[in-house]
């Protein structure tokens, strides 16, 4: 038996017979494989919480769940499967039921601080201007696998003169959370990250999953942080709008890959969109926004990484169908899984490029 | 089957999709044992088993479909196809374990062909992606049924599945062009590369409904339409169905709407009070016309005049607009009906001069004898010639037997004066969910020595009987 909410258990009981919200799963789209619908997720659950089956039968299944939300967005009832998902995950953390390439990656996050067992000394500390009230929070992701990234990011920063500084500890918990869900652990790294940011007046979030994450989960485990964080889109509209960087409009046409924490989380679609109009046109996909496919995730490039290839592939068949030419991205990850599987012709930048090349 | 051999047929499995689309996972053969019919819902929620397959395997096209099938036929093992798994009949369970074949990875958009008018794609395609790469280039299937997002093309085909705009698109029958389907033998074949010719029998037609029991569609043709340039809705109230059935039979030697949906006066009771607020007696029908604009102002006025005749009151057009939007919206938890309570929907189709008859039978059949439960139903996808009824029954959960069997025996027993009735008096067994498992024993009542046809098909094609096992009465 498992150990959930109320909350996960109604949620199990709406989706196990319901086949509405499969078309925009990227998982199953990615697939093709039954068992990736909130449906077939919420059934095997079902079949657990009545006894019928054991908690590790359904556990590789869980972890094939990219916690996007395109099946809560879509849900006209409300429902939201990340919720049992998420507990499932800790549950199966407790009972020592996670695959054994969950175990590896959460071993390689105790021993080196990071579930990707990598250094985490891609981005010089000179890269940052030493200011004292911005904090810029690059996060794991973009530490650890798409540094050039984040060192772009900073070097639009201090072109538009303004000084950020750095702290050693880039982990709010997000990897763990994703992992292993709501655990001691998780607690633990989310309490010292907000102990660590503490003292400045504004932090800026490079990574969308982050902010969410400090935005929702720790308000409800009452960690408070004491800054005003925003996402870095918003930190970017600002220096815009306020004359710090001045970009020049041109011709060109620009679609945004909406992060799935922006646009759907935070309910922010707006920020990228209005960072594109500054410079060129923004050319919508058919799903964009809180519509948006998601496309890839690096954690989960781990330990599925031919289906991370396919959802990026499948976007990208998005971006072609609907007439892209470049598109822009939001977060470390999409970005970098986008790159890997960029097609001929097409190209795939961050926000903070497509702003620097129209400086 | 002995371990040993069971380890042979799975590494031949392997051998023809690959490791990673073969599996014997429980995770796999769960999420495959339970369907959209009532009945497999209702065994799962009492904690049961219901029944699961061997192995699970997703070919990606119709040479590995072909590889899988020439496995399946040699050592005799049966082979239940699984679309999207939205099927209300149960066909799609693996009833008699063997091989589950998912099509889900068959989803490719080959070809979106705007001289032709069509979109070549996998059988696996959800329709709801077909759907999106129609509209990418401006078009649209016009093929809405409410499992738009969940059912497969291979699917509605298998099932002979309807959208909502069918009265003036047609059934999905109408809308495929051309298939390609692996026989049991594992024999790919292409129907005709028109629909409409002289060349013999549709072989379209001969696969189109037959539930996977006689081969594996594996990629279709399927029908695409310009956008209409308007669409409009009208409300009206009919003093009672005969006038309304007058009235849809005369527009309809007129022109075609293409939602045209007729509520008995159980339904419009609850329907009118929620759309004009007031509790009116009568029968509500909501029409929807559409296409280029000058037609539909025609066919408006001729609407207005043609069901003013049969003292049609109209209600305007906030209604209809306000269920296209939402139209989907009744198929989600918390709208549908859902377990505890029990639930069925029996569907027929008949001429104009049947299909009241039909529809008070039923009703009049199904209310004495089961008291406990609520009979309703609609009348949309209308033809020149007659029109289906969408008749439901309801019972709550309270009076629904917590024993599996026993509510099994009630669930069939219901279902078998209701489809009986219906038989009687005209109708036939279903008239667009299918038959599965659930109306099998029905098919030989309705058909007679007709069924001789279709068993005779059976034979010839799939003489090792492998393909869906119990299903569709063969
Ligand atoms: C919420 C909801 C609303 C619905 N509303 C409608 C509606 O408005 N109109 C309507 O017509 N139906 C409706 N249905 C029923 C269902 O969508 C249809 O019956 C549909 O045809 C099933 O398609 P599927 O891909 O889900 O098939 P499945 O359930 O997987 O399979 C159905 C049958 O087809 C066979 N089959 C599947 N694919 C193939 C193939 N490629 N080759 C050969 N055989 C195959 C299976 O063996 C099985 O016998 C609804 C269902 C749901 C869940
Ligand atoms: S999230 Fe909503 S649409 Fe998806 S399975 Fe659950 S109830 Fe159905
Ligand atoms: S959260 Fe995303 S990946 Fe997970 S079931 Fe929903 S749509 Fe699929």
């Amino acid at each position: 038996m498992m150990n959930i909410s109320e909350k996960a258990k109604k949620t199990i009981d709406s989706c196990r017979f319901c086949w509405m919200c499969r078309h925009v799963c990227p998982i199953g789209n990615a697939t093709g494989q039954e068992r990736n619908t909130a449906r077939a997720r919420a059934l095997g659950s079902s079949l657990v919480a009545r006894g019928a089956e054991e908690i590790k039968v359904i556990a590789a299944n869980v972890y094939e769940c990219a916690l996007c939300g395109a099946c809560t967005n879509n849900c006209v009832t409300g429902w939201d499967p990340k919720t049992f998902i998420i507990e499932e995950r800790r549950e199966i953390i407790l009972e020592n039921a996670a695959p054994e390439y969950i175990k590896a990656l959460l071993k390689k996050y105790f021993e080196t601080g990071n579930i990707y067992g990598k250094k985490a000394d891609g981005i010089p500390e000179t890269a940052y201007g030493g200011g004292e009230e911005i904090l810029f929070v690059a996060g794991t992701d973009a530490v650890v696998n798409a540094p050039e990234n984040a060192v772009n990011a900073l070097a639009l920063i201090k072109k538009a003169g303004e000084r950020v500084s750095f702290i050693k500890n880039q982990d709010s918990g997000a990897a763990l959370y994703f992992l292993t869900g709501k655990t001691r652990e998780t607690e633990e790294a989310a309490k010292r990250f907000a102990e660590d940011i503490k003292g400045y007046k504004k932090i800026v979030f490079y990574d969308p999953t982050d902010l969410a994450l400090v935005s929702h989960e720790y308000k409800e485990w009452g960690i408070e942080i004491s800054g005003n964080a925003v996402s870095f889109n918003e930190y970017l509209l600002y220096l815009t709008e306020s004359g710090k960087l001045k970009p020049k409009k041109s011709g060109k046409r620009y679609s945004l890959q909406d992060n799935y924490a922006y646009a759907r989380d935070l309910d922010d679609a707006e920020t990228g969109r209005k960072l594109i109009e500054k410079v060129g046109e923004n050319k919508d996909m058919l799903l964009c926004g809180k519509e948006a496919n998601f496309a890839g995730s690096l954690i989960m490039n781990e330990y599925m990484p031919e289906v991370m290839k396919k959802v990026a592939e499948n976007r990208w068949r998005d971006a072609i169908n609907s007439d892209c030419e470049t598109l822009v991205t939001e977060s470390p990850s999409e970005y970098v899984m986008l790159k890997k599987t960029e097609p001929e012709g097409k190209r795939v930048i961050t926000v903070e490029e497509m702003l620097a090349e129209n400086l | 089957m002995n371990d040993f051999l069971f380890t042979q047929v799975l590494t031949e499995l392997e051998d023809a999709v690959g490791r990673e689309n073969c599996s014997t996972s429980e995770i796999d053969k769960v999420t495959h044992s339970v369907d959209y019919f009532w009945l497999s819902r209702m065994w799962a929620d009492r904690g049961r088993r219901m029944p699961e397959a061997d192995f699970v395997v997703s070919p990606k096209d119709a040479r590995e479909t072909s590889k899988v099938m020439k496995i399946a036929n040699y050592y005799k093992i049966p082979v239940t196809t699984w679309g999207g798994g939205g099927g209300t009949q149960g066909g799609a369970i693996p009833v008699a374990g063997g091989i589950l074949l998912d099509t889900k990875r068959m989803c490719e958009i080959y070809e979106i062909n705007e001289e032709g008018m069509y979109i070549e794609c996998g059988a696996g395609a959800i329709y709801k992606h077909v759907e999106w790469a129609a509209n990418e280039r401006g078009y649209c299937t016009m093929h809405y049924p409410s499992s738009l997002t969940c059912s497969t093309v291979g699917g509605f085909l298998a099932h002979r599945g309807i959208g909502v705009v069918s009265t003036k698109y047609g059934k999905i029958d109408d809308m495929v062009l051309k298939m390609e389907v692996v026989l049991p033998n594992g024999d790919i074949i292409e129907t005709s590369p028109a629909p409409k010719h002289a060349a013999g029998p549709d072989l379209n037609q001969i696969f189109i409904g037959s539930e996977g029991t006689l081969g594996v569609i594996t990629k279709a043709q399927m029908r695409i339409y310009d956008q209409p340039e308007t669409r409009r809705f009208r409300g009206f109230l009919f003093k009672d169905l005969s006038s309304a059935f007058k009235a849809s039979r005369e527009i309809l030697q007129k022109f075609k709407p293409s939602v045209m949906r007729l509520y008995d006066e159980a339904e419009t009771a609850s329907l009118i009070k929620k759309i004009v607020g007031v509790e009116r007696k009568g029968a509500f029908m909501n029409v929807a016309y559409e296409g280029v604009k000058e037609l539909v102002d025609v066919e408006e006025k001729i609407l207005l005049s043609t069901f003013k005749k049969y003292g049609a009151e109209d209600l305007g057009s906030e209604y209809g607009e306000k269920w296209w939007k939402e139209k989907i919206t009744f198929f989600y938890p918390g709208h549908m009906m859902d377990l505890p309570q029990m639930f069925g929907t029996m569907d027929t189709i008949a001429p104009y001069d049947k299909i009241e008859k039909i529809y008070r039978a039923m009703k009049e059949a199904i209310e004495t004898n089961f008291p406990q439960a609520k009979f309703i139903a609609h009348f949309s996808h209308w033809y020149e010639w007659g029109c289906m009824v969408y008749d439901r029954f309801i019972i709550d959960g309270k009076d629904v037997p917590e024993d599996p069997r026993e509510a099994m025996r009630l669930h069939n027993a219901i279902w078998n004066l209701g489809v009986r009735t219906a038989i009687a008096n005209g109708g036939v067994v279903n008239d667009h969910h299918g038959v599965g498992i659930k109306l099998g024993r029905l098919m030989k009542e309705q058909y007679g020595p007709a069924m001789q046809v279709f068993e005779g098909i059976k034979k010839s094609l799939d003489p090792n009987g492998i393909m869906n096992p119990f299903k569709l009465g063969l």
